[in-house]
């Protein structure tokens, strides 16, 4: 039970992050593939280092054990996104 | 205290500032719960629940009983707790248009492209959000699942997924905008 409280606490302030970073909005989303607002790889690569840095320095701190990584299936991963790419800039999700 | 509070009143954070709190919100998640931040396995579980009284044995496959197990999961409580999150940053900068004029469609730029009809813009949101569906499905996770969960862990699959979906991103940017690119 305090699981889910968890998580839509994470919810909430993942969906806070989301909109004051703009990425509520389609011009947004679209601007990145156009390369005239970088703001998304911004924020996606400001969180990755951040997360990266915390994560790998408590499991060196033997604080957390890392869950089931997402599974890499190169030909699925790869074929995945592409159709993604076509979703996210017709839809700026 | 009070600069605090004027910057959350801004309706645009710089997205190093933004970044910062998701990442830290990440690893909470990870510390925590031992989970994944995702959205998109959230409406499998959904359409499986759905699925399981509407047609059983169309949903009696092995998708369904082993990889995206159907039931209220923690991923539908985080897609809960997103929809309100996203709301509560709208409503701190005063942006939030629920129920006012041209809430439909508000985005000027889209406006400019394809037009200011409002069915178009729900017809292919509906279309997009239905090849982001299934795309999320044969990857394994979206951008926050995927991309930027299986990222915090250096996980070569999220950065195979995020070539791909660049690559065919600004194809299709390209494609629809052409001369105004």
């Amino acid at each position: 039970m305090t699981n889910f409280i968890l998580a839509l606490v994470f919810g909430v302030f993942f969906g806070f992050s989301l909109n004051k970073a703009g990425l509520t909005k389609y011009h947004k989303i679209v601007n990145v593939f156009r390369f005239t607002d970088m703001a998304v790889l911004k924020f996606m690569m400001t969180a990755l280092v951040v997360a990266m840095i915390g994560l790998y320095a408590l499991r060196g701190l033997g604080v957390l054990t890392f869950p089931a990584i997402p599974q890499t299936y190169i030909v699925g991963n790869i074929l995945g996104g592409l159709i993604f790419g076509v979703g996210m800039a017709l839809t700026g999700y | 205290m009070k600069a605090i509070m004027n910057y959350i009143r801004k309706e645009e954070w710089s997205p190093y500032v933004a970044g910062i709190l998701l990442g830290i919100v990440g690893i909470l998640s990870v510390l925590l719960t031992n989970t994944l931040l995702g959205a998109s396995g959230a409406f499998e579980n959904l359409a499986g629940m759905i699925g399981d009284v509407v047609a059983p044995q169309a949903f009696d496959n092995m998708y369904f009983n082993f990889i995206m197990p159907p039931g209220i999961t923690m991923g539908v409580v985080l897609l809960i707790g997103i929809f309100f999150g996203g709301m509560l940053g709208a409503a701190t900068s005063g942006t939030l248009l629920w129920g006012k004029k041209g809430s439909a469609n508000p985005d000027a730029q889209w406006k400019r492209i394809f037009g200011p009809q409002v069915w178009k813009r729900w017809v292919l949101a509906f279309v997009g959000a239905i090849i982001l569906e299934y795309a999320a499905g044969i990857a394994g996770g979206c951008t926050s699942g995927l991309a930027i969960s299986g990222g915090m862990f250096l996980a070569p699959s999220a950065f195979l997924f995020i070539m791909g979906m660049f690559a065919s991103g600004i194809l299709t940017a390209l494609i629809i905008y052409r001369k105004r690119y």
